[in-house]
């Protein structure tokens, strides 16, 4: 029996959401496995966040942790003091976030500050925050400010237990994924792909380059912001080691290698390359300490240099050829199907 | 021929340091009209191009594009009037399929709900269906050339600059190209300026030619009167024969 | 006003350092336009090396670079050739992806090897410090800034009047024409990686006199020094050395005067500055 593509995607995609489901219900005692799977999701996250200014846009932002830090600040601090609910903290965690990025990026963007030295400042902007809230006392400081306990507090987001946390992830994963589907598909999305490939080019098409990138770089930072929201409930407190470079520039190079540009290439590094990852780190632990890191490094290298496509680009083949068998119908081999 | 000006261009300047790529350049396009532009290498046709589409700002002189003053304007607002360009050195979506890099360009006039008729008229009109679903980056010269002028195509320009478009294709490809160029001329009524090295696509096609040498404008005229001028002869030609 | 003058003379001196520094950097994003995400660990990675060696042999650290620059300008080539190489025809991401491979990888290395906690060397042959007008001018810096003076007049020698210190140049300046003439550009990239890792060999000794090591220094270093670059702009090289200096008295005079956490603060913001107001640099030619 010979089934329709567009069925069988469905299928796929409703096989993969129910088994993302039920994962924390299959490991509900572990908590170790649910911090792990959480923050594999939150990496999925921001790498699919980071997607739509770094992968269309060509803009290599490395300053995810700063609007998280943002938006956890901004919540955390709102529970903290006026016992605001994060729910709503999310929100203008979010906003705080993007109000940064249009500070910095217009600037930015008007001086057409470019590629490498676009990189290096998202860069700095990481360590000008971190120092920034150190020195902060009121708000910041050198000591975490811990968050109120409640066993399980929806209004609080505060729970005893990490699967509502991995459920909320969860859903924001959907919706970063759905946004990043839907400008795919639009003139934003077009624009910014172009932009990201030739930007004299782009401009001589019609395309203003820098409302675009502003607009990317807004809708990037409102998402990684709330999900800073999220964060600090999670972790129960707010510090200003949030604001990580290194962490910063992980989530850029999973959406390199994933894919650029790919709706669920930065998933898909975020979710083999983190979890194998959080893997090595637990087996080799102990006296070996950091020989995991010697390893995923040397993986990076490795894929970036032999893959610079992206490791999505595999699946996508693998999942053509499963098509075609599927369907019985040769021609989406061939064809070009993106966001598949 | 009309005699609308649809592009007047005077004492355009444009300096790099000590060196005045070009000079106060006086000309006008008219609309309809297709019109090349030569000169030996280095006599600032592409800077003339950048200057005028917005890439570079001039130092001295003004634009003036349908009457509008574009001098300084960035580029995406230029597009949005009606003037588009082609590049020399193909600058190319090499990630995108040839639609998509098409669909780039045909969002300038038309929204979500109409783009992939323009996308479909333009794709056919350059013959371009067999490569449609193709990444620019796995396309050979010609095709690029040709995706190029189909995007600029799908901005729906009414002054379209071409940079060098015949360089490096065969003479079948060039016939080829030509065609399609007097087609749009005739058809979209949308004016040309070429820019070329190759002498039979700028003597086979163009109404009056301009000629810089050295950022200057040293003559302007037909075919016949351009391969006749003495000046041009001298700088042009000239460095041909001495070749 | 003395605190002013004193720590603008501290800053400027180890400005000199940051000016040594950086000018491997420049060399290596200047001649082969490789954006090099590592070589702030490549500076860790020397003052590992020194900290190893002199604790082992008990080598003063000013002479470590003795054994360390030959190292690491081994190390620099093999990882041109394993790596780099690689990418040069790759967009600068996938460069940015690969050099922060090599980083994390470096700091993994240096982390496996010597623990996370910071290291330092006992003592130096360079203590104590001299008098002048009233300021106090530690040797060890005032050495280091005169090192590190004279190893950038070395390079700048070596780029000018040696042979292939002008292949170099002549492949920063123009690839093509510079292959036309028969300069082979892969051994001329892998020596600009070496010597450009080189140069961290004698920074990192020197530092290594009056300073600790620990894994995380890289980033500080790289984002430093790319820092000292963007100010200085590509091309010139007495405009490092005067970059270097601003930078490192404007780090020293914030500590003395606001805190001393906004060190890193004022450097980055400098840098933020700079690409805003001045993206070819102060003395830059492009």
């Amino acid at each position: 029996m010979k089934i329709k593509a567009t069925t069988f995607n469905r299928v796929l995609l409703g096989v993969v959401l129910a088994i993302a489901l039920v994962i924390p219900l299959l490991i509900r005692t572990n908590q170790y496995n649910l911090v792990l799977v959480t923050t594999v999701l939150l990496y999925g996250v921001l790498a699919t966040a980071w997607n739509i200014i770094g992968g269309m846009a060509g803009q290599l932002d490395l300053a995810a942790f700063a609007y998280l830090g943002l938006g956890a600040f901004t919540s955390g601090t709102l529970l903290i003091r006026w016992n605001v609910s994060p729910w709503i903290g999310m929100i203008l965690g979010g906003l705080v976030a993007t109000g940064f990025a249009v500070l910095v990026g217009f600037p930015l963007f008007r001086f057409k500050v470019r590629e490498v030295w676009y990189a290096l400042t998202s860069s700095a902007l990481v360590e000008v925050l971190k120092v920034a809230f150190v020195m902060w006392e009121d708000v910041g400081g050198p000591v975490e400010r811990y968050l109120p306990y409640y066993s399980f507090s929806l209004y609080h987001m505060r729970f005893g237990t990490y699967i509502p946390y991995y459920y909320i992830m969860l859903a924001i994963l959907v919706i970063a994924l759905l946004v990043n589907y839907r400008i795919g598909r639009s003139k934003l999305g077009f624009y910014l792909r172009a932009l990201g490939e030739d930007e004299d080019a782009a401009e001589i098409l019609g395309v203003d380059a820098r409302a675009c990138k502003l607009k990317a770089l807004m809708i990037y930072a409102f998402i990684v912001g709330a999900t800073g929201a999220v964060y600090a409930c999670m972790y129960g407190f707010i510090h200003p080691s949030f604001f990580s470079g290194a962490r910063s520039t992980e989530v850029a190079i999973l959406g390199i290698v994933g894919g650029m540009g790919i709706t669920y290439g930065p998933l898909l590094a975020a979710v083999i390359l983190v979890s194998a990852r959080e893997f090595l780190r637990a087996s080799l632990g102990g006296q070996m300490e950091s020989l995991y890191l010697v390893i995923y490094s040397v993986v990076l290298i490795l894929i970036a240099l032999f893959r610079p496509q992206g490791i999505a680009v595999f699946f996508q083949d693998a999942y053509r050829k499963l098509l075609s068998r599927v369907t019985g119908d040769e021609h989406v081999l061939k064809a070009n199907t993106p966001g598949i | 021929m009309s005699s609308k000006p649809i592009l007047q261009v005077s004492n355009l300047t444009k300096r790099f340091g000590n060196l005045v790529a070009v000079n106060n350049v006086t000309l006008q396009i008219h609309e309809g009209e297709i019109v090349g532009l030569i000169g030996p290498n280095g006599a600032g046709k592409t800077t003339f191009f950048n200057t005028i589409t917005g890439l570079y700002t001039p130092d001295e002189g003004r634009v003036i594009f349908k009457g509008e003053d574009i001098t300084g304007v960035p580029p995406h607002k230029i597009c949005k009037l009606g003037m588009s360009r082609t590049f020399q050195v193909t600058k190319a979506f090499t990630e995108m399929t040839v639609e998509e890099t098409v669909r780039v360009g045909a969002y300038n006039r038309h929204g979500e709900d109409d783009v992939m008729e323009k996308v479909d008229e333009v794709i056919s009109f350059c013959g371009l269906e067999e490569i449609r679903h193709q990444k620019c980056g796995d396309l050979g010269l010609a095709s690029l050339r040709r995706v190029e002028l189909a995007r600029a195509m799908a901005t729906e320009p009414d002054l379209l600059l071409l940079d060098e478009a015949g360089a490096g294709l065969t003479a079948a490809e060039l016939a080829e190209l030509m065609e399609i160029l007097r087609q749009l001329n005739k058809e979209q009524s949308v004016t040309l300026c070429v820019v070329e090295h190759v002498m039979q696509m700028v003597m086979g096609l163009c109404e009056r030619i301009f000629v810089l040498d050295a950022g200057e404008l040293i003559a302007e005229g037909t075919p016949e009167e351009i391969s006749n001028n003495p000046r041009v002869i001298e700088a042009y030609l000239g460095e041909r024969a001495i070749r | 006003m003395d605190t002013v003058v004193q720590s603008l003379l501290n800053g400027a001196l180890m400005g000199c350092v940051y000016a040594l520094i950086t000018l491997g950097l420049s060399l290596i994003f200047g001649v082969m336009n490789v954006v090099n995400f590592a070589h702030g660990d490549f500076v860790m990675l020397s003052m590992y090396f020194a900290f190893f060696i002199g604790s082992m042999w008990g080598v003063d650290a000013v002479f470590t670079p003795a054994i360390t620059f030959p190292l690491l300008f081994i190390v620099g080539v093999v990882a041109y050739y394993a790596i780099i190489d690689g990418t040069l025809r790759q967009k600068y991401v996938t460069q940015i992806a690969v050099t922060v491979g090599l980083m994390t990888f470096l700091r993994a290395i240096t982390q496996l090897m010597w623990k996370a906690q910071p290291r330092a060397l006992p003592y130096s042959l360079i203590q104590g410090s001299i008098h002048i007008a009233g300021y106090n001018i530690m040797l060890s810096r005032l050495i280091s800034a005169v090192v590190s003076i004279l190893a950038i007049g070395g390079v700048s020698l070596f780029l000018s009047k040696t042979w292939p210190g002008r292949a170099i140049r002549a492949a920063s300046d123009d690839l093509d024409a510079a292959s036309l003439v028969g300069v082979n550009y892969r051994w001329t990239y892998a020596l600009a990686f070496g010597l450009g890792s080189a140069l961290t060999a004698i920074a990192g000794g020197l530092l290594m006199t009056f300073q600790q090591v620990d894994p995380t220094m890289g980033v500080r270093f790289g984002l430093l020094s790319w820092c000292v670059l963007a100010l200085a702009g590509l091309g010139s090289i007495p405009g490092l050395l005067i970059s270097g200096i601003i930078v490192g008295a404007a780090e020293s005079l914030s500590m003395a005067l606001w805190d001393p956490r906004a060190r890193s603060l004022i450097v980055y913001l400098i840098f933020i500055l700079v690409l805003w107001v001045r993206p070819r640099g102060l003395f830059g030619r492009k």
